[in-house]
């Protein structure tokens, strides 16, 4: 039996389809791409050891840096996202405005582009590892896309909910972290967990950057067997896997969140 | 500071404008302690706005709002101490849908004023069990029927033990056969000498309760009596139309 309820969600331009928790049949889209990445690794691996299992062995160290990447620009994305968010929201001119700008500034250009000023304008003036200043550079221009999110998931919330907070007595801010962000959670972490997948394909860019992630590794066995093909077959299978798996733990994630609806 | 001839709400030539509406038109309106004032009208008349004024969720374009001695208006004061004076009543009830029925109640009193958990926790029951629901303390909001969203709201504002409780509307979102249980709990509330200020079309309630009605039309007060008065001479002449509309 299923009951129609109005469901709020995020249009997101990017990263995967998240599966619907509600969905409980086997066979789905998801499935067969995870059966069909495992499968050809698998595959590959037994049938072809050589070059394929030594692709294989070879890319882990990638994989540790795509991660390491991809959570450190989110850690700090959270933050930069929700202030710009606020600041999206705010009723104050000077700091919307602000806000604004900055969004309008990052969707403007394409994000590589964005990598590349970014890095070199903080070479001039700081030596930073690579590894840091990629993390930066990510994590300023998907602090404007997360900005995005969290102002469309705090939008959302009801205006009677922050007024019966504030004629509690509780000041903006309580309102905000007790009562509506609780709330907002809710619909903002699917496309969150959407933007983390982005991220997370994105980083990929970062190879340009000298950041030896899991596409850069790749390149660098290709570029000494000469099998260019094999290498980045065994990488794209590696990034369906992890975005595979990742869109998976969204949806559970999002099930868990939604304890207090009606049964 | 406040003795039975200082009225606790003193609203003084208040005006508001939404661009080119007038919604408040030099309204005044003293309210004593214990005092319950229910305000009617017809719809866009001004109600809901001149109630959220007295608790600033509308800021008022000229006048001044005065309640318990404070200016509500005056930066100096901290509103959200003179709102924890003032319970509020929605007509879409507004419970956190994110805490528990008890939840709701006790994270006002915890927060802002520092009850201690147990002790929070101790009165809410006892508010639920006044407002009649015990039993559902511990459910979520989403598993209660409207009348019983509507008795946890009023808990709720009560846990803070304000001196005013402003209603606005609070049984029109609600069911035929869920009104009453809302009203009984209202007019336990005004047997107990709450000061109540309520924005309402329960012409039975008014009749009941009120000690003055307030009728109300574009903005501006137009008549103000006992419920006596009201239902046996209306003067003005859209109040009699207003009234023979509704009754
Ligand atoms: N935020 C707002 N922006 C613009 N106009 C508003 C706003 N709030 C109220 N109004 C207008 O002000 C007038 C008074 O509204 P108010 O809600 O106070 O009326 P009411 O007497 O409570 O009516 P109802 O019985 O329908 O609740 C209406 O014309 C309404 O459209
Ligand atoms: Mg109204």
């Amino acid at each position: 039996m299923t009951v129609e309820k109005k469901e709020i969600r995020i249009a997101v331009t990017d990263g995967m389809l998240i599966p619907s928790s509600k969905d409980k049949s086997f066979v789905s889209a998801w499935m067969i791409s995870l059966c069909i990445a495992v499968g050809s690794i698998l595959f590959l691996c037994i049938t072809k050891p050589k070059p394929y299992y030594e692709i294989l062995k070879f890319l882990p160290d990638g994989i540790l840096i795509t991660f390491e990447v991809t959570i450190a620009s989110i850690i700090v994305t959270i933050p930069i996202g929700l202030i710009t968010g606020l600041g999206r929201l705010s009723k104050n001119k000077t700091i919307n405005l602000i806000a604004s700008t900055y969004v309008e500034i990052i969707r403007g250009i394409p994000l590589l582009v964005q990598l590349f000023f970014i890095y070199f304008a903080l070479g001039e003036f700081v030596q930073l590892p690579d590894l840091t200043a990629a993390i930066i550079a990510m994590s300023v221009c998907y602090g404007a896309y997360m900005g995005e999110v969290f102002r469309a998931g705090i939008d959302a919330i009801d205006k009677g909910q922050t007024e019966a907070a504030r004629s509690l007595g509780f000041n903006p801010r309580q309102t905000m972290f007790l009562v509506v962000l609780p709330q907002a959670w809710r619909t903002i972490l699917p496309p969150v967990g959407n933007e983390f997948i982005a991220l997370l394909k994105d980083s990929s860019l970062v190879s340009i950057l000298a950041v030896s992630e899991l596409l850069r590794r790749g390149r660098e066995y290709a570029s000494v067997t000469f099998e260019y093909f094999e290498a980045y077959l065994m990488v794209a299978l590696i990034y369906l896997c992890i975005t595979l798996l990742m869109s998976k733990a969204v949806s559970i994630m999002e099930a868990r969140l939604n304890y207090y609806d009606e049964r | 500071m406040t003795n039975a001839n200082t009225p606790i709400i003193q609203i003084r030539n208040v005006y508001k404008f939404f661009g080119q509406l007038t919604a408040l038109n030099d309204v005044c309106l003293d309210i004593q302690p214990g005092e319950k004032v229910v305000v009617i009208g017809p719809s866009g008349s001004g109600k809901s706005t001149m109630l959220r004024s007295i608790n600033r969720l509308e800021t008022v374009d000229k006048g001044s709002i005065i309640v318990d001695g404070k200016d509500v208006n005056d930066p100096a004061n901290d509103i959200n101490a003179i709102r924890q004076e003032l319970g509020m009543v929605f007509q879409s009830f507004n419970l956190f849908p994110h805490r528990t029925v008890i939840g709701n109640l006790t994270m006002a009193p915890t927060r802002l004023k520092k009850v201690p958990k147990d002790e929070a926790e101790a009165t809410a029951l006892s508010l639920l069990k006044k407002v009649g629901i015990s039993d559902k303390a511990h459910v979520y909001p989403s598993n209660l029927s409207g009348g019983q969203k509507q008795r946890v709201a009023i808990a709720r504002a009560l846990a803070m033990q304000p001196k005013i409780m402003l209603f606005d509307e609070p049984t029109s979102a609600l069911d035929p056969e869920m009104i009453g249980e809302v009203l009984d709990v209202m007019v336990n509330l005004a047997r107990e000498g709450m000061t109540m200020v309520c924005v309402t079309h329960e012409m039975g309630f008014a009749r009941e309760v009120a000690d003055r009605i307030v009728f109300m039309d574009q903005g501006q007060i137009l008549e103000v009596g006992t419920p006596d008065h009201f239902f046996t001479n209306p003067e003005h002449p859209r109040l009699q139309k207003f009234l023979e509309q509704i009754l």
